[in-house]
């Protein structure tokens, strides 16, 4: 308990681990649940004394969540969080994000782990799918993914791996790509620049190939086949499916972004669409086994704000260690994740969906099992899983393998899963 | 028929094919420099195998004691050593008439006679490595293979080879390799898969889109490396010069608010922020006592602070969009729901640009159908495994006379042409000839002389060696941005 308002190394948060900062915080997180402004404010100064985003994790872990604690007690956090948002967008170049997530992937395989999983499992089907002689000729993925974060950057590989493993058929089969924003996530120009790039890939590749980017999708889970073009040819039925194309849905943290009470939704609007295939990646959610419930209640806060400070002390911590000590696009990944941490705390009405809270990898589970089949992913996908991490010289990133319990792999750090990756059938 | 051979006397010539051997006459000798496998010497006898018997390790049998030999080399030795008299030493005298073999799957290319591999190993690697099991894996890169030798051959080399992207970047890594090369600005159009073996990209194909290249040519990398220094300069400065007047009557209290609500934002946000919430904050502040303490110098404002390469990039961005739009729409027919996207680019950028985009891809529109003709014949020859070789553009230029359309448009030739390298620019070359007043500004100009289109097709031949494109970009040079940027 805090009495003294001065700063001395007496002071019981700089005893044990040095985790001051964990340890402010949720003192503050819990003043904040109980509403004792006192309280409140001199945690606030003291974090705002010793907080620095250019600091150690700590520090750092103080600055951001300092601001996303400061708005949620004055209740300023909508509109700090909207300010925060339009100011990226503006400064959002296509350059920049691409830079930022190319070195990213360069560096950590935080993204590429779900992208080659996904990639390998979407492969895999497709290419089984009609047996030796039947090959499929059309595969059209729709991708759901939060394509803001990876800017489709799991295609290329996929393209190339398309193109090689299918070398010993007489065709190469085509692939329809349809990229679905919600809620108009991605600049224009930045939306054009990446389907230009893809398509001049694809033809470098070799690859019939088709792209179709459908932006400011509102509610996901009132989205059709029609509107994501998929062609569903019922009359013939004497033609075997032969030339239906391999409908794929692909989504890495995509399911994160949709609101708590949509997700199920969201899945059963998944199966109409009849997909072989569904791949999907989360982040996975540090919760204790009662996780919290709504963002509203009070109650809950604490709750959420624990998850939340588990899942971003690691998250920091591995940024910190995968990138140079000086680096722009660990700065530019630090300040997008002090963005979302303000919208996952700060943020008091849940009307603003771009951020909502994890799940752990049963929790999806659960909801998966309602309308799809798990699919193990097979032992090829399993090694170049194990073939990615092995190439990165940090160690600490390792495998987690399904047990009879759980379905999807676990990509851990440090022992801690932090990324959950699974692929379903109908 | 599991078991045993079959033999077929010399086979009828061209059969299907109407491709190799036109006589008999001179059977192409099997040991020359390697064809398309598969062209086997026409009295050449052969055989037939079931798979188990070509897969079978030891064919070479024994009569004695019926021990098996992979080769009959091996099997030679061995009846030496049986003491054999000297009738049944000899080897058959009938003269063993050169062999190649048919691969048992049917639907294999080679399981036609006129198709057949001359060599048993190289059958039976054929076999294995087309329609057989991959139960060899390379463990750093989880690559698979058939053959044993394949797999030993991959593993000495996996990880040790380099791959190089066309702006000069090395990776060590296949996967990243690739995923920059899909996003990088010096994605050249391809019309072949190439092998992703070698470190140096040359391969001379034709460009499956020669609009494509003229237009998209413009690598962005010296404005990379720029940006870089940019931000570098930028991260330096002191915080206080990206603060807002508003703030600065309250200079001495709000600095440190400023701080505590600008780390990690945009210098832009403090106009919007601060105005709203200032009142909110100062009176908190107050109550909270924040001490002002100056802000470290050290702190790093990057990403925003740089106008000049920042509106530079933005325009050179949307000149390549503009540039390839028109032909987007052009060239991509299945593409309908990008079109909407396509035309509002189409229109915002025209705004901002001089209409020549637009202009300048009409004309080579024409230019689009024909060289997709031409070079998609070519491309059907190419090997199909995977990756990324550089194709070298196609040397010739556009055959109309540029000048006189430029003359038309009365275009003027920009600073951004000084960039460029003057003797390699060859665009540079070509619009300078068609000013009427030449601009002055950039020494390269002046030197050029009048009679440009002379002096193109003199560096058409001459700089062969320095350069393999004619948009001035050599394989090793990291790019400038020469032609299209040039103009303007």
């Amino acid at each position: 308990m805090m009495t003294s308002s001065s700063l001395n190394s007496d002071d019981p948060c700089f005893d044990g681990d040095g985790k001051w900062a964990t340890k402010l915080l949720r003192e503050c997180a819990r003043a904040i649940n109980d509403r004792d402004s006192s309280k409140i404010q001199h945690l606030l100064w003291m974090l705002n004394e010793l907080a620095s985003p250019y600091g150690d994790s700590q520090q750092k872990l103080a600055s951001y969540f300092l601001q996303a604690l400061f708005c949620k007690a004055t209740q300023t956090g909508q509109r700090f969080y909207m300010n925060l948002k339009s100011a990226s967008e503006k400064n959002q170049s296509f350059d920049s994000a691409r830079k930022m997530i190319l070195k990213f992937q360069e560096v950590s395989p935080w993204t590429t782990f779900g992208h080659v999983a996904s990639n390998g499992a979407i492969l895999e089907a497709f290419l089984e799918a009609g047996g030796e002689k039947n090959k499929k000729k059309k595969l059209h993925i729709i991708d759901i993914s939060n394509n803001t974060s990876t800017l489709c950057t799991q295609w290329p590989t996929f393209l190339e791996s398309l193109a090689t493993k299918s070398s010993d058929h007489v065709e190469t089969p085509q692939l329809k790509l349809t990229i679905v924003l919600v809620k108009e996530s991605l600049k224009g120009s930045v939306m054009n620049e990446i389907c230009q790039r893809m398509e001049k890939f694809a033809r470098l590749m070799r690859v019939p190939f088709e792209i179709n980017m459908i932006n400011g999708v509102e509610h996901l889970w009132k989205v059709t086949k029609e509107e994501l073009g998929i062609v569903v040819e019922e009359e013939d039925d004497d033609d075997d499916d032969d030339d239906d194309a391999f409908i794929a849905v692909n989504c890495v943290g995509g399911l994160r972004r949709v609101e708590e009470g949509e997700r199920d939704n969201v899945i059963g609007m998944l199966k109409s669409l009849s997909p072989r295939i569904v791949t999907t990646v989360e982040e996975e959610s540090g919760g204790s086994d009662d996780s919290c419930i709504t963002r509203n209640d009070d109650d809950d806060f604490v709750k959420c704000f624990e998850e939340c400070l588990w899942f971003y002390k690691i998250y920091f911590e591995m940024l910190e260690e995968s990138f140079p000590t000086i680096s722009n696009e660990k700065l530019m990944l630090e300040r997008e994740c002090s963005r979302n941490i303000l919208g996952d705390l700060g943020c008091n009405n849940d009307n603003n969906s771009d951020h909502n809270k994890r799940e752990r990898g049963v929790e999806w589970s659960m909801r998966f099992r309602e309308y799809f089949t798990p699919i193990g992913l097979n032992d090829d996908v399993v090694d170049d899983v194990r073939a990615l991490l092995k190439r990165y010289n940090r160690s600490g990133w390792s495998l987690m393998l399904p047990s009879s319990k759980v379905e999807g792999i676990y990509l851990k750090w440090r022992d801690q899963p932090v990324l959950w990756a699974s692929a379903w059938k109908p | 028929m599991d078991d045993g051979e079959v033999s077929n006397a010399a086979f009828p010539l061209h059969h299907n094919n109407q491709t190799h051997h036109p006589t008999s006459n001179n059977p192409p000798p099997l040991k020359r420099k390697r064809n398309l496998p598969g062209n086997p010497d026409p009295e050449a006898e052969v055989i037939a195998l079931s798979p188990k018997t070509l897969m079978a390790t030891n064919r070479f049998v024994c009569e004695i004691c019926l021990k098996g030999f992979q080769r009959d080399q091996n099997l030679q030795l061995h009846r030496r050593g049986h003491n054999l008299p000297w009738k049944l030493k000899q080897r058959t005298t009938k003269e063993v008439r050169k062999r190649v073999y048919v691969c048992p799957e049917k639907s294999c290319v080679h399981n036609h006679p006129s198709r057949a591999l001359g060599d048993l190993t190289g059958i039976k690697k054929h076999f294995c490595r087309k329609h057989g099991e991959k139960k060899w894996k390379c463990d750093k890169c989880s690559k698979r293979y058939a053959v044993q030798s394949d797999w030993k051959a991959h593993s000495k080399t996996c990880g040790t080879r380099e791959y190089k992207c066309d702006c000069g970047t090395i990776f060590s890594r296949r996967d990243s390799f690739i995923t920059h090369r899909a996003f990088c600005d010096a994605l050249a159009e391809e019309t072949a898969r190439v092998n992703a073996a070698s470190t140096i990209n040359h391969t001379l194909l034709g460009a499956n889109n020669i609009a494509y290249t003229l237009m998209q040519q413009q690598n962005h990398h010296p404005l990379v490396p720029n940006n870089m220094s940019t931000h570098f300069s930028s991260i330096f400065k002191p915080i206080s010069s990206s603060t807002t007047d508003e703030i600065s009557s309250n200079s001495q209290t709000s600095s440190r608010p400023l701080s505590l609500w600008n780390m990690g934002h945009h210098p832009h946000d403090t106009t919007t922020i601060m105005p709203i919430t200032h009142n909110n904050l100062h009176d908190i502040h107050h109550q909270i006592g924040f001490a002002t303490n100056p802000p470290p110098p050290s702190i790093w404002m990057f990403g925003n602070k740089h106008p000049s390469n920042g509106s530079q990039q933005e325009i050179i961005t949307s000149t390549t969009s503009a540039n390839s739009l028109p032909l987007m729409n052009i060239v991509k027919n299945n593409n309908n729901n990008n079109n909407s996207n396509n035309n509002n680019n189409n229109n915002h950028v025209a705004n901002q640009l001089v209409s020549v985009p637009s202009l300048y891809s009409t004309q080579h529109q024409s230019h689009d159908h024909d060289q997709t003709t031409t070079t998609s014949s070519s491309a059907a020859n190419m090997s199909a495994t995977a990756l990324l070789q550089k194709a070298a553009q196609i040397g010739s230029t556009s055959s109309t006379d540029p000048s006189s359309f430029l003359g038309s448009i009365g275009l003027k030739c920009s600073n951004n042409n000084n960039q460029g390298q003057d003797g390699n620019n060859k665009f540079c070359g070509i619009y300078s000839s068609s000013w009427s007043e030449p601009e002055s500004s950039t020494g390269d100009l002046t030197q050029m002389p009048p009679t440009k289109r002379m002096r193109v097709q003199n560096e058409d031949g001459s700089a062969g060696g320095q350069t393999r494109d004619f948009l001035g970009v050599g394989v090793q040079t990291i790019c400038h941005p020469s032609s299209i940027t040039g103009w303007i």
